[in-house]
């Protein structure tokens, strides 16, 4: 520890911390431009200069370490006129726009040139101009000349977005931010540099020139889109979500935000909201009033459950649903007399039913992610699923922890990764038990029976060696499970086996959740139970009436051919949305019902931190929040149970007396590994979920439609395996799965492992397709 | 001896004399009423009457949404909307000034970065309904095309003041 003095305020600090963080140890303001807390230090903007004892001139507080004995005077005559220099250079060249710039009213630069600046300017010359620049949909250069050259979003990209996309060329005068020749910023990270850049050089694209920072009420809410569950404010206007910005929390978020998080919110007034109930009556659509739509619905359900009875109704809910609404709709269901309610839609294995002791969860706190110093991720598209996330396993392995990767496709994780399996979806569980094998060996541990049989039939690969040392080496293992993994046909044998890894090595093991709720459907009991059909058995064996709460059938489900084949076969489908989509051909009963900005709600995110939030602004139209249409739609029905007046009161009931933090439990008991099935002939499919149509929000959302993530799929294959089809990259083929085909655009990807096909799901031009795995075939169209 | 002061003044009716002094010396002096609507008073070049939008000379408005005017009017008279236009400039909406309102402070034109927003000498106009006194952005667009002669003059009458 050092003992300093900054303007005449004894402080001790650690030793190799500079003199602006023990400056904001004591609460004194140094003003700043380029030093940020998260960013290394660049000590190019001199703003920050103090005068320290004994030293000839200034030096800057960010960059000059903290010694002993030193004495820092902030505010001396030398400081001051140190400061009122270096902000008189800062604004030589900076426009005067202040009027028309976004920035305007909550800008730095602006608030520092009226605390510490002069109050003319002496110069006369003819400013700098350095022109606009088009970035990409999300991020505005139009004013580069507003820029001072901190480079605070060069760090961001380079740091902690892993990629750089934004450099600082030329010298000088002539220095300025861009990207590579012309090059878009790509980053699912990027809209963090609108935050950090200090100045109005990057700005909001979404929000240019739609209102002033002083007009915006701020909003506090939660995330709905990953399992993450970032912070949010969201900033208001007239009853408009305006803009939305992180909201600090570190243990989450830290002060980052995915632009998934921060742009979604145009999608939330997008035309396709549905804003009065309808029902079909001979085919056509109409709008009708809430007690018509509500009976009409209530009587189907009635007649259904009274008639074929009660196990003909089934009830499925997307993971981006809140706590109450799961929590409303499995009692409803279960009020009816029927177990069938999933909201575990993209799961096809369900094998682990009844064996798990709780509720799968990332098993340790988000935070701790960055303490790991070995990661095996099994099946994850790492960046695209959980973009924070990923970042923080990035800082981690910047700090020397190895990652290890097991995955059917190889995308970039921007970050160096230590050992890659990269195997076709079936080899999977054959690969992960190589390293439970050449682990134990290492280990010299003898394996529970329940994986013996599988751990002898394999012979342990160099790189499942080579993986199985690096876990073995480590003190802080984490065996991360991905969306990947869980939607995988045997995603109980990697449960199983990532699960005897993590206990071999001493490790986390955790599932990186799929949505906002996925921790929260379990404990709002939304999962079908001993009696109840789950989400799979439900569309494989299609029900006489459906309840859809926030689900787009062909693009939220495992098997979007089969989920749009039982919702055809059904003869009563509610559905619960907010959006007007595909459920118009086989609904019966549109309820309008709000995004997560016009409801108050709770999500459980990853960690098992439950997180409730309040409603923003009022309901669009008609729509109501879905836990007062669900309320109502119980007592229509005559279930016991339905008297709750606010949300409050719903979480109360659904989450009172549960000891959330001890329902958490990833282990599985009385499970057996099975030796994995030959690898099937034919080209395995590979389908991910597009970053922004992961969920009915994002993918409304103009801006992020028009990001280079949200491109019309194409089908991936590996050069050589394209090569036998005699195919070119670029053809334009038909990929057919079962009875259903895509016409798609065929692109050669070396990364891939052979024998596989790589086509996203989520998106209308593969919704013909049938599961997200499974055998495909291509042919010329 | 008070007493009899008061009854010899009250006696020779000396009060009222004095005040027939007063009416008498007005009665001679110059009038100063102003026979209004046929006569006008005198303005100065800060007169603060109605509201106008103005534009530039070579038909641009001027007015570029910075909102600084509803953001300091005390009595929350103003609304605007903004949003950027084709040729990618901050550009308003909406511009709308309700008079009921306003207390014709002149904040509004002090505050304004580009003198789009200006009081004009005009004072006498009316509405009929409550809705009339809601001048919208062509109404103010209107009055500034008009008036631009006067405004410029009485802009550049108190330039050298500000």
């Amino acid at each position: 520890m050092i003992n300093l003095e900054i303007d005449g305020k004894r402080v001790e600090v650690e030793n190799g911390r500079t003199v602006i963080e023990a400056a904001h140890q004591l609460g004194i303001y140094i003003p700043h431009f380029c030093y940020h807390k998260k960013l290394s230090i660049a000590a190019n903007c001199r703003m920050c200069l103090v005068q320290v004892e004994k030293a000839p001139k200034p030096l800057p507080a960010c960059a000059t370490p903290v010694a002993e004995g030193m004495k820092v005077f902030t505010a001396s005559e030398q400081a001051i006129k140190a400061q009122k220099g270096v902000m008189e250079f800062l604004l030589i060249n900076h426009p005067l726009d202040c009027p028309i710039c976004d920035q305007g009213g909550e800008c730095e630069l602006q608030d520092l040139a009226v605390g510490y600046g002069g109050s003319a300017s002496r110069y006369q010359e003819e400013k700098r101009i350095v022109l606009p620049k088009d970035i990409g949909p999300l991020v505005a250069a139009e004013e580069m000349s507003r820029c001072i050259n901190c480079t605070r979003c060069v760090r961001f990209g380079v740091e902690i977005g892993g990629m750089m996309e934004l450099g600082q060329a030329f010298r000088g005068e002539h220095a300025e931010i861009m990207s590579f020749v012309s090059d878009t910023v790509d980053s699912e990270l990027s809209g963090n540099m609108i935050d950090l850049c200090p100045v109005g050089a990057l700005t909001s694209k979404p929000f240019r020139y739609t209102a002033r920072t002083w007009e915006l009420s701020r909003r506090k809410s939660i995330s709905p889109h990953d399992s993450l569950g970032s912070n949010l404010v969201v900033q208001v206007k007239d009853n408009r979500v305006m803009r939305v910005l992180p909201l600090e929390n570190e243990e989450i978020n830290e002060c980052w935000l995915s632009d998934k998080d921060r742009f979604s919110y145009e999608g939330l007034n997008s035309n396709q909201r549905l804003t009065k109930p309808m029902i079909k009556q001979g085919g056509k659509w109409q709008e009708v009033e809430w007690q018509v739509a509500l009976e009409y619905a209530a009587n189907g359900l009635r007649q259904i459950s009274q008639g074929a009875g009660a196990e003909h109704i089934g009830a499925l809910a997307t993971p981006h649903s809140t706590v109450e609404e799961l929590y409303l709709l499995q009692k409803l269901v279960r009020g009816l007399g029927s177990s069938n309610v999933d909201f575990r839609l993209r799961q096809s294995d369900f094998s682990a039913d009844g064996k798990q002791t709780g509720a799968p969860w990332l098993g340790m706190p988000v935070a701790e992610i960055n303490t790991c110093d070995r990661f095996l991720i099994v099946g994850s598209f790492l960046r695209k699923d959980h973009p924070l996330l990923a970042s923080r396993v990035r800082q981690a392995v910047k700090k020397g922890a190895q990652a290890n990767v097991l995955h059917a496709a190889d995308d970039d994780l921007l970050m160096p990764v230590a050992n890659k399996m990269i195997v076709s979806p079936a080899e999977m569980t054959a690969q992960l038990a190589q390293v439970l094998k050449a682990l134990a060996t290492i280990k010299q541990a003898t394996l529970d029976a329940s994986v013996q049989q599988v751990v002898q039939s394999v012979t342990p690969s160099a790189a499942a060696q080579a993986m199985a040392n690096s876990l073995a080496s480590g003190e802080r293992v984490a065996i991360l499970l991905g969306n990947f993994a869980q939607q995988h046909p045997q995603a109980a044998q990697l449960h199983l086996l990532a699960q005897h890894i993590a206990a071999l090595c001493g490790g986390k093991f955790g599932f990186l959740g799929e949505a906002a709720n996925s921790v929260g459907g379990y404990l709002a009991q939304a999962v079908p139970g001993a009696q109840g059909l789950n989400a799979a058995a439900m569309l494989a064996a299609p029900r006489k009436a459906y309840l859809l709460l926030n689900v787009e059938a062909e693009l939220d489900t495992a098997d979007a051919l089969q989920a749009m084949n039982a919702m055809r076969k059904a003869d009563m489908v509610v559905v619960l949305s907010a959006y007007k989509h595909h459920a118009a051909e086989y609904a019966d009963v549109l309820l309008p019902i709000t995004p997560f900005t016009e409801t108050s709600g709770t999500f459980i995110n990853t960690e098992g931190r439950v997180q409730s939030f309040k409603g923003v602004v009022k309901p669009l139209g008609e729509a109501r929040p879905a836990w007062k249409v669900l309320r109502v739609l119980g007592n229509l029905l005559n279930v016991a149970g339905f008297e709750h007046d606010s949300s409050e009161a719903v979480r109360g009931e659904a989450l009172q007396g549960v000891d959330v933090a001890g329902k958490l439990n990833n282990a599985l008991r009385g499970l057996n590994a099975q030796a994995a099935a030959s690898t099937p002939a034919g080209l395995q499919r590979v389908a991910d979920v597009p970053i922004y149509f992961s969920d009915a929000i994002v993918r409304r959302s103009a801006p992020l439609q028009a990001t280079r993530d949200a491109v019309q799929p194409s089908a991936y294959m590996h050069s050589t395996a394209l090569g036998k089809l005699g195919m070119k990259s670029g053809e334009i083929i038909m990929v057919g799965q079962g009875q259903g085909s895509a016409r798609l655009k065929i692109v050669a990807d070396d990364t891939l492992p052979q024998g596989v096909v790589r086509v996203a799901a989520g998106h209308a031009a593969t919704a013909a397709l049938g599961a997200m795995f499974g055998i495909v075939t291509v042919e010329r169209a | 001896m008070e007493k009899i002061t008061n009854f010899f003044k009250s006696f020779l009716l000396l009060e009222l004399l004095k005040g027939m002094a007063l009416t008498g010396r007005h009665f001679f002096a110059r009038k100063i009423t102003v026979q209004f609507p046929e006569e006008k008073t005198p303005q100065g070049f800060r007169f603060r009457g109605l509201h106008a939008l103005r534009r530039y000379e070579n038909g641009q408005e001027r007015c570029i949404g910075c909102k600084l005017c509803e953001a300091v009017c005390p009595a929350l008279a103003i609304h605007i909307e903004t949003e950027e236009r084709d040729d990618g400039t901050r550009r308003t909406t909406r511009y709308d000034i309700d008079l009921v309102k306003c207390i014709f402070c002149g904040l509004c034109e002090e505050s304004c970065p580009v003198d789009a927003i200006v009081e004009t000498r005009v004072f006498e106009y009316h509405g009929e309904k409550r809705g009339d006194l809601y001048y919208t952005k062509p109404m103010l667009l209107a009055m500034g095309d008009k008036h631009e002669e006067q405004i410029a003059k009485d802009r550049a009458a108190d330039a050298k003041y500000r």
